[in-house]
């Protein structure tokens, strides 16, 4: 059994480690290193706690008062989790890795290991106070690397979106953790600012204008780190599916809808490079939102496989563009840049990343593209078709970039080949997304344990241990759960019964909406009890 | 009877595999910048070629011997989710076993004409590995029993298509072309993945078997209006890839491909593979009539226009292209009327006699060579009839300007798209505080007018 404070300080020890070394006199290059292999080692950690079951659910609970702002642990990594944790560690490591050494600075490489830092501690933590702090320190990181004066533009633009989005969101937290608010005006009030606030960071229609602008004129590889993770996604799932009425969820996920569409619609129109994957961001980031909104178990699980195969191949993609600008400057896709014959692995490596941006066969992204156009269409019968077009339109945008970008007579620039580090990068993220799309067992049956929580955690208004989930996902085998008659998925509240249903007998189903139970009520499973979260 | 379904589930799992096998074979030598040579990847496919058309005819020789019944082979099941799941379904019938066995039979003689005919072209590993691709996407569509099967065939047979149209990429117009063909596979695309979503959402499954029994009116557990709208949107996805009208313009584009790839795709399997899938579905077509008079008006109308196309292009692979256009939309028409074994007749025949066709076009100045120097002086070229009525003329123009579809699509999909976007764009900017307009279209989206020309000026295909 791991220890869940060892484990944390491991967490937030190698990010620390190169926020020391950065302010050493060790040379940038010898930082770069240091990076990367604390990235490998942080990949490794968080591999581990996602493979063993046993050490895949630990919280630190936090009780001083029963605070209902602070909630019910500091730190909490479970089935949903878990997988999260691994994902911001590997973006850390595809950023470290292949960084071209022109972009490469020491602050930067502090900023990258900050930012994960930041991105682990959300994922890690499902206190509405700590995921506010949290919020508010990846948008100071993200401020702070568009301090540059070429990218002031794009540090107002961001600062106007998100520090809205950071303000409605605190404004937000407090109102629906009111203790004397439950139920109330305030409590709907509460959880439409929530909504306003995850709608603006995830670049949602009619709030996305400022990604693409950060992707066009910021720095795209601070605009990497901040988006890629989907934090917005994450407070979506802990702090508003649980408390969102039905109507909330689906006017958000038609929202998602439109934007999958939009953005994939602008992203074939750009002539930019940067501006088009800024678009092709916010098409992903809507697909991922329109899942998490719909309700219904397939669409879910579709999302939150998307969630990790879109911000992988997504981030592959835009680091792509990064390493072809340091050899090519501004990357304009009315040209034909040529350049395959000098780097067939990222030409390849990029056209793989596209397609699982696509949803295309044998991908990771087609597992999840396929779960979500199936519970989208379930869901809204007509609008979930708007999934099937996004696809259309987003392949379209990555075949355009992959032909601008790799295609065409050879001009007078000279082809630099790939550098090792990338080229194993680029080549490690294509392969995992095609093994992990040729055999997606293990994601999908992780996704459905989360699936499953968050459903439950939504019928009861709040979210539960993941202990008696898993318990009952390893009972049922991986994919078992699945089996259950398509009406009974439609009705989910009444599909999946309360926790409370089977853990406390004596109690009964708790009411949705209901108080929240005390310690006493709460079922204790197991050495990381499930301790109710008294969050709103 | 198990002995028999075990040699077909051995047979099927070897023409599957094979292809799939070669992909990585030659692929990832590649991508380590340690390609193999030319020998050794003409020697190879070759071989797979053989091994899965002998597999493939092994399996048909079974089938027919042992007067099997249409079954389904199951090879695991590759994750589930809750309206069902994606398992490897195989369905094995005389259609399909037929349709695998000329496939790998056509890319055998494609594979050993392509080899010498690539000889030290740049590219040619590339080559193979796309061909690869192609006929593990061929072959999964041919023995599909599950629509998610059909779906990933469909769009491996879209995306190695595309490449290869853009296989010199040296050059702009094959690019700009390939993007062409790419943006109306992936409306085909889009049609099937439609079909395949709501075929999980009404029948609670995606299998074929159950789709295309033809048991029960209409067909298993689908309404009939379930059923037409599912056939409306495979017809769709039909038209896309065999290029029924309104899709034919990508037709002339695709010719820019090296020829072995227009053989086998544009003159053999690919532009049959809708045609194909029509012959599959034709129990499901049989229970709707909107969807037989819709497949018989778009066949129809394709037959015509390819025909009249066919009779003024300047190039022999475009003309060849049109001319067996042609022929799919005839196919289309006996689909449609219920003539299926017809049809599949008609299929087979016209591929290997459209494959033969293409392969000679390369050759066929020096045909003409050694028929004058047999002749003794030049062959008399056919004189164009001097009178020219009015109808004549527009005739001529309509089928020179290729029926005006692309234009037509131009003007009704195309320039509201590009006017829309650059509306949103500029908007988009707006509300950044950014009053510059440096977005607009990119000058290789698919929105150029007429066939893209390549640096040279010149139209249609490489010799």
């Amino acid at each position: 059994m791991i220890e869940p404070l060892a484990w944390l300080v491991c967490v937030a020890a190698l990010p620390l480690v190169i926020v020391f070394a950065s302010h050493t006199r060790l040379h940038v290059e010898r930082v770069r290193s240091l990076s990367v292999g604390c990235a490998v080692a942080l990949v490794g950690v968080t591999v581990l706690v996602f493979a063993v079951p046993d050490l895949r659910a630990f919280e630190i609970p936090f009780d001083p008062g029963q605070s209902v702002l602070l909630g019910p642990s500091l730190f909490r990594v479970d089935a949903f989790s878990s997988m999260l944790v691994v994902l911001a560690a590997a973006l850390w490591l595809l950023a470290v890795a292949v960084t071209p050494r022109t972009r490469l600075d020491r602050a930067g490489l502090r900023r990258a290991a900050l930012a994960t830092l930041t991105t682990m501690f959300t994922f890690a933590t499902v206190s509405p106070a700590l995921l506010v702090l949290s919020w508010a320190a990846s948008l100071w990181l993200f401020l702070a690397a568009l301090s540059a004066p070429a990218n002031r533009h794009a540090q107002r633009v961001a600062a106007g979106y998100l520090g809205a989005s950071t303000l409605l969101f605190a404004a937000g937290v407090v109102l629906v953790t009111r203790p004397d608010g439950r139920d109330g005006v305030g409590e709907q009030v509460g959880i439409w600012l929530l909504i306003a606030a995850a709608l603006i960071r995830k670049g949602i229609f009619p709030f996305h204008a400022w990604v693409p602008e950060v992707f066009d004129r910021g720095r795209l590889g601070p605009a990497l780190m901040f988006s890629a993770p989907q934090t917005g996604a994450y407070v979506t799932v802990v702090l508003i599916v649980p408390r969102a009425s039905p109507e909330a969820l689906r006017f958000v996920a038609i929202l998602a809808l439109v934007t999958a569409c939009y953005g994939a619609a602008l992203a074939l129109y750009q002539r930019d490079a940067r501006r088009s994957c800024g678009y092709l961001f916010v098409s992903q980031s809507a697909l991922v939102m329109t899942g998490l909104e719909c309700t219904s178990k397939g669409a879910l699980l579709g999302s939150l496989v998307l969630w990790i195969s879109s911000g992988l191949a997504f981030t592959g993609i835009a680091r792509c563009i990064l390493v072809l600008e340091a050899r090519r400057g501004r990357l304009d896709l009315s040209r034909h840049h040529g350049g395959y014959e000098q780097m067939p692995l990222l030409a390849t490596s990029f056209l793989v990343l596209g397609l699982a941006c696509t949803g295309f066969p044998g991908t990771l992204g087609f597992i999840g593209e396929e779960l979500l156009v199936d519970g989208a269409v379930e869901a809204f019968p007509i609008v979930g078709f708007f999934v099937i077009a996004a696809g259309a339109l987003t392949g379209l945008a990555v075949l355009r970039m992959y032909f601008s970008l790799f295609c065409g007579r050879r001009g007078e620039a000279v082809h630099l080949p790939l550098r090792p580090r990338e080229a194993i990068s680029f080549g490690a993220v294509a392969v995992v997304l095609l093994a992990s799309g040729i055999a997606p067992a293990p994601i999908v049956a992780s996704r459905l344990a989360a699936a499953e929580l968050i459903l439950r955690s939504r019928a009861e208004g709040r979210r539960v241990s993941l202990v008696l989930d898993s318990r009952a996902v390893r009972a049922s085998g991986p994919c078992d759960v699945y089996s259950s008659s398509r009406a009974s998925e439609r009705s989910w509240p009444a599909a999946v019964p309360p926790l409370a249903k089977r853990a406390r007998p004596t109690t009964g189903a708790a009411p949705r909406r209901a108080r929240a139970p005390t310690r006493s009520e709460t079922p204790s499973c197991t050495a990381t009890t499930a301790r109710s979260p008294r969050i709103r | 009877m198990t002995t028999e379904r075990t040699l077909l589930e051995i047979a099927v799992l070897v023409v599957i595999v094979t292809p799939a096998v070669l992909v990585a074979t030659l692929g990832a030598p590649a991508l380590l910048r340690r390609p193999l040579r030319e020998a050794a990847v003409s020697r190879l496919t070759r071989a797979a070629m053989v091994i899965a058309f002998v597999a493939a005819a092994f399996a048909l020789v079974v089938y027919f011997a042992t007067r099997s019944t249409p079954q389904v082979l199951s090879y695991g099941t590759w994750f589930s989710f809750g309206t069902g799941g994606f398992s490897f379904d195989f369905l094995v019938d005389g259609l399909s076993l037929g349709f695998a066995a000329l496939a790998t039979g056509v890319c055998g003689v494609v594979a050993a004409f392509s080899g010498r005919y690539l000889h030290r072209e740049p590219g040619y590993n590339r080559y193979f590995v796309l061909f690869a691709v192609f006929v593990t996407g061929i072959v999964l569509v041919a023995l599909a029993g599950s629509i998610e099967v059909l779906f990933t065939g469909w769009e491996l047979l879209g995306l190695s298509s595309a490449l290869l149209v853009g296989f010199f990429h040296e050059r702009r117009a094959p690019v700009v072309n390939a993007l062409y063909v790419f943006a109306v596979y992936r409306v085909s695309d889009a049609a099937m993945l439609a079909a395949a979503v709501l075929l999980h959402h009404w029948a609670g499954s995606g299998s074929l078997a159950l789709l295309f029994s033809g048991e029960g009116v209409p067909p298993s557990p689908l309404q009939l209006d379930q059923a037409t709208l599912i056939a409306v949107l495979l017809i769709a996805a039909v038209a896309g890839k065999s290029a029924l009208l309104p899709f034919s313009g990508w037709l002339p584009r695709a010719m820019e491909g090296p020829t072995p790839s227009s053989a086998v795709y544009y003159g053999a399997l690919s532009i049959h593979a809708g045609c194909f899938l029509l012959l599959r579905a034709e129990p499901l077509l049989e229970h709707s009539l909107l969807a037989r008079i819709l497949a018989v008006l778009a066949g129809a109308a394709t037959a015509l226009y390819a025909t009249f196309a066919a009779r003024v292009q300047t190039d022999v692979k475009s003309a060849l292209s049109y001319a067996a256009l042609t022929q799919v939309g005839i196919i289309v028409v006996e689909i449609a009327c219920g003539l299926t074994t017809l049809a599949f007749v008609h299929i087979v025949g016209h591929a290997c006699f459209r494959l033969l066709q293409f392969l000679s076009a390369p050759n066929i100045l020096h045909d003409l060579h050694e028929l004058e120097n047999a002749l003794g002086g030049p062959v008399e070229a056919v004189e164009p009839h001097e009178a020219s009525t009015s109808v004549r003329s527009r005739l001529y123009l309509l089928a020179l300007e290729r029926g005006f579809v692309d234009e037509a699509i131009d003007r009704l999909v195309v320039a509201p798209y590009y006017r829309v976007a650059d509306q949103l764009d500029r908007l988009d900017r707006l509300l950044c505080g950014d009053r510059t307009t440096r977005g607009g279209p990119a000058a290789t989206t698919p929105a150029s007018t007429s066939v893209a020309r390549d640096d040279e000026g010149r139209r249609g295909s490489p010799p």
